[in-house]
């Protein structure tokens, strides 16, 4: 056989080739068992000993030729076919991913409010939702028989005397006050029970965050301090508020805080009732009397209090209208937070 | 409250717009919610918090903006001729507890016609109904000063005396309403000789009330105790102007100015002849002494209010104010300040009129404590793991109905019940998640969801001799979810596997060990770790599902006692070092009878391996048609390493044929 022929043969058999298949078919013809190469080898036995050493060498670079661009061969056809697939391909299908669940819009509000805290050095404590009356009422100043009493309906249970649903966080102050030792720095998220007919505004069930600080010279200006760093951490910069004096059992000087509506900008829309301001939370000085109440040193020690309802501040930042819904758990509303 | 603006003006001179009254009010405590301009004034309603009644009047709101506004209050001091009515009249107070001061007046030969037109508008302004010329005058002087009047035809009372006394069980009064009331002895009523005639505080009767045809009234101004009438109000289910004023408690001082104007009033416009006066009880209230250090002050509020600036505010508030130390003020409180008992009532007293918005704003200084890792910690953690695995954070009611437990076969203790639910739907705490769910569920099915997958965390509560708050977790998945791969859907139906799954990742992550399941009934399988049980998972039958109002839907749940699965959390990891050495992996494809569990395969296998056979792990199972039915397919991966060397096939084909034999010999599976 000529091998230049066979060369100039495997020339025009490359230029063909164009899928995979074509190119396994050129391997098997040169350099497969039965292939050309190997009958070109089998012959070498049978030439003269002058022969032997050039043709084996002419083979042995013919085959190394072959191989050469076989690998090339290939390396062309794998982009080509690495091109056809991505045209083929739609990015327009949905991403594959397995879904991730949604928190409660009260659980991120609260998580939310405790992390402002626990960045300004609050520690989170939780309390029982099952009080005495004592925690709940007296040791917080408030009368059983007064008024006052009223913003704190209450339920009882039935079969344990002076046990009630606590009406409100505050209690856990009684609580952590009898525990620990000042200096404390504490907020208490945590559910509330009063026996409010149900409406858009109103829940038999809600929850509060309660946040304390008790120290020596401890001011209502450090009140003022604190709770502007967390309402501008939760509602932004540009928000303003106001301290309103207001009235609570279990603090004095009480204010209410206001900050300007989120909505209308402090220019008086039906979310605030053309006030311009939006009530968040109630806050004061902690009563000599609480302190009375929880041995703390009234002369040596001051404080400040405060609470505030979740689902208020949460209707009011992701303008939902209606308390029901948190509890209603429709998925179509708790997916979308 | 409803106040006006003119009203206002008989009071103190007011040089400010009503608006910017309204933001002042609002300011010093007093808030302003609505502001209407009406018939030729402004109505202003205030929300009044319950420390101050004083401020339920026009003559209260006035000395507020005369302190705000730095002006003087005017005072009308009603004087006139008054003879007493002694010898003609009696009053009795059964128990001066109830009733410290009683006063009467006498005015006969009234003509009752309807209102003059300025009395008629001011009360209507304020929402108050207009009845006729003496009764109108009762209310007028009512808002106005604060003081409760009642007027009663005389010539129907008993004319010898009013007894002020309790109520006996089987006495029954029908009031101004034109509701009977039966009368009970928590209640305080006003009576003659014979009968009662008024609920004391709260209301009068219909059968002595002023009418067009009465020529004779008889005034009645006093004080009753609040809490006697807040009792016997709540008793009767009934509540008034009076009554809401008493119960805060109405200034002692103010009751004969209030009387006296009433009286002149009437005289004035119904004509009438001779006042006849008479009053049983105190007339003169204990003046209230605070001291008030001025450099406390200083230290509550942050901010430095100067003496003379102290003194001219609580002046200006109608405080006596006298030097005690030069540092400190010994402060009068006026008889309407019965709120005013400690140095921090004035304090707040000299903030509010110095303004809040003039206190700066600082940061203390916290001493933060730094605390381990609490049960706050790990349910977040928890909540973040069942986020990640497509599972939906609810909250649902702490308070349920108790029918809901009947339909549920779980073996609760009693329930913990509430006093005073408002509907059936608050009757107790509830002592399981599970129904709270189901009903979430079902509500979601209803919403057409073809997938729900709900937990939430939360308290449980149980009725032992203390009743006892747990922290648990529950979790509900119901229907078919599925993926979009891009071999295709993907459909996987829920079943209690999923939770086990849950269940499982959330037991790796927090490193607890030694957990189990064990089937306690079909579709019914108790959790326990290290032996002990905390929770369980369960398909609801069909008996509860029932009772949710689920039709053709499954639903599995599951509940876990976070408080007992916290004890078993190590978080602390250790670190093992990287295999040096490659491993082999070996497969063995069998058929498995259904009865047969898998766990006890993998346990047996895994002890027959040791020590190269270092995992095991199922990478194919099949049910169906190339299966016999009742059968199952498996294939299982073997992977042999060790830390030593490098395994060759040599040593690795005894074990795997160990494996094969156990495989068939113990469990009867048939090779493929």
């Amino acid at each position: 056989m000529d091998i230049n022929a066979i060369s100039t043969q495997i020339d025009l058999d490359i230029q063909g080739v164009h899928s995979s298949e074509g190119l396994e078919e050129f391997r098997l013809k040169y350099l497969g068992r039965k292939g050309v190469i190997a009958e070109l080898t089998s012959t070498i036995p049978s030439l003269s000993k002058d022969e032997r050493a050039a043709f084996g060498q002419q083979v042995n670079s013919l085959k190394n030729r072959l191989l050469a661009l076989v690998e090339d061969k290939q390396k062309t056809l794998s982009v080509q076919s690495e091109n056809t697939t991505y045209t083929s391909f739609d990015i327009g299908m949905p991403g594959i991913a397995q879904g991730l669940g949604h928190l409660h819009p009260v659980t991120q509000i609260t998580d939310e409010i405790c992390s402002i805290f626990s960045r300004l050095g609050f520690s989170i404590v939780d309390g029982p939702e099952i009080e005495t009356e004592y925690n709940n009422f007296t040791g917080l100043n408030i009368p059983l028989e007064h008024p006052s009493r009223e913003a704190f309906d209450t339920f009882y249970l039935k079969d344990y005397a002076k046990l009630l649903l606590r009406s409100h966080t505050s209690p856990v102050q009684v609580r952590a006050m009898q525990e620990r030792k000042p200096p404390l720095a504490i907020v208490v998220p945590g559910r509330v029970y009063r026996p409010d007919a149900v409406d858009a505004s109103h829940s038999f069930m809600f929850h509060q965050i309660e946040g304390f600080m008790v120290d020596a010279g401890i001011k209502f200006s450090d009140l003022k301090g604190v709770l502007e760093k967390f309402a501008k951490a939760i509602f932004g910069n540009t928000i303003n508020m106001r301290f309103r004096p207001h009235f609570f059992p279990f603090t004095e000087p009480s204010a209410e805080v206001d900050i300007s509506c989120i909505i209308c900008k402090g220019k008086g829309c039906s979310v605030c009732g053309r006030k311009g301001w939006l009530e968040i939370l109630g806050s004061g000085m902690i009563h000599p009397h609480v302190f009375k109440h929880v041995g703390i040193d009234a002369k040596k020690y001051t404080g400040f209090a405060f609470g505030l309802g979740v689902e208020r501040i949460a209707m009011l930042k992701y303008g939902i209208n209606d308390i029901r819904l948190f509890f209603e758990n429709d998925l179509r509303f708790l997916k979308q937070f | 409250m409803k106040i006006t603006y003119n009203w206002l003006k008989d009071f103190v001179d007011i040089k400010i717009p009503a608006k910017e009254l309204a933001a002042k009010l609002t300011m010093a405590g007093l808030e302003v919610v609505a502001l209407e301009e009406k018939a030729g004034d402004f109505v202003l309603e205030i929300e009044i918090t319950p420390n101050r009644p004083d401020w339920l009047s026009v003559l209260g709101v006035a000395r507020e903006i005369a302190a705000i506004t730095n002006t003087k209050l005017k005072i009308q001091n009603p004087k006139g001729k008054v003879r007493s009515a002694k010898g003609n009249f009696k009053i009795e107070i059964e128990d001066k507890k109830d009733c410290p001061l009683y006063s009467a007046r006498i005015i006969r030969n009234v003509r009752v016609a309807p209102s003059p037109e300025w009395l008629r508008k001011r009360l209507e302004l304020i929402g108050c109904r207009s009845v006729n010329n003496v009764v109108d005058i009762t209310n007028y002087v009512l808002f106005e000063l604060g003081e409760p009047l009642h007027a009663f035809d005389l010539d129907k009372l008993s004319q010898d005396k009013i007894i002020v006394r309790r109520a006996k069980d089987s006495e029954k009064l029908l009031a101004i309403d034109e509701e009977e009331r039966n009368l009970k002895s928590k209640v305080l009523v006003i009576a003659d000789r014979n009968k009662p005639v008024a609920i004391a505080g709260v209301m009068g009767g219909k059968e002595t009330e002023v009418t067009t045809s009465t020529r004779n009234v008889l005034l009645e101004a006093a004080i009753f105790d609040p809490v006697v009438v807040r009792r016997g109000r709540q008793a009767l289910g009934l509540q008034s102007e009076a009554s809401y004023r008493f119960e805060r408690g109405v200034d002692l001082t103010i009751v004969e100015k209030a009387s006296l104007r009433a009286a002149q009033l009437i005289q004035e416009i119904c004509g009438g002849g001779d006042i006849l006066f008479l009053s049983s009880g105190l007339t003169k209230p204990k003046e209230i002494r605070v001291d008030l250090d001025t450099v406390y002050v200083a230290k509550i509020l942050g901010v430095k209010i100067t003496r003379p600036k102290i003194k001219q505010i609580l002046c200006g508030l109608g405080f006596k104010v006298r030097q005690k130390s030069k540092e400190v003020f010994k402060v009068g409180v006026p008889s309407f300040r019965q709120d005013i008992k400690l140095q921090v009532d004035l304090i707040e007293e000299v903030a509010r009129v110095f303004g809040y918005d003039n206190i700066p704003a600082s940061q203390p200084a916290v001493k933060p404590e730094i605390t381990v890792r609490e049960k706050r910690d790990l349910v977040s953690a928890i909540k973040a793991i069942l986020v990640g695995l497509g599972v939906n954070e609810v909250a649902t009611y702490s308070l349920l109905d108790k029918a809901v437990l009947n339909n549920l076969d779980l073996n609760l203790t009693k329930p913990i019940e509430i006093l005073n639910p408002l509907s059936q739907d608050q009757e107790i705490l509830r002592p399981t998640l599970i129904p709270g769910l189901g009903r979430a569920v079902s509500f979601n099915i209803n919403q057409k969801q073809d997938y729900v997958s709900i937990f939430e965390i939360g308290n449980i509560f149980l009725g032992e001799t203390k009743p006892k708050e747990e922290l648990v977790l529950g979790l509900a998945l119901s229907g078919t979810n599925s993926f979009l791969l891009e071999q295709g859907l993907v459909k996987d139906e829920a079943g209690l596997l999923n939770l086990k799954g849950i269940l499982e990742t959330i037991f790796l992550r927090l490193g607890i060990q030694g957990y189990e399941f064990n089937n306690q009934g079909a579709l019914n399988c108790a959790i326990r770790i290290q032996n002990e049980k905390v929770g369980l998972m369960l398909g609801l039958s069909p008996k509860a599902l029932e009772g949710l109002n689920i039709k053709n839907r499954e639903v599995f749940a599951l509940e876990v006692s976070l408080d007992k699965l916290f004890s078993f959390v190590r978080p602390d990891k250790k670190f093992t070092p990287l295999p040096k050495y490659p491993g082999i992996t070996r497969d063995i494809s069998f058929v498995l009878k259904d009865d047969l569990s898998v766990k006890d395969i993998l346990l047996a296998l895994r002890q027959k391996g040791q020590p190269l056979l270092n995992d095991i792990r199922i990478t194919d199972y099949y049910k169906g048609k190339q299966i016999p039915a009742g059968f199952r397919g498996l294939t299982l991966s073997c992977f042999y390493s060790s830390n030593e060397r490098t395994l060759t096939e040599k040593e690795i084909q005894p074990i795997q044929d160990l494996l094969c034999g156990t495989l068939m010999q113990t469990f009867g599976v048939k090779m493929r």
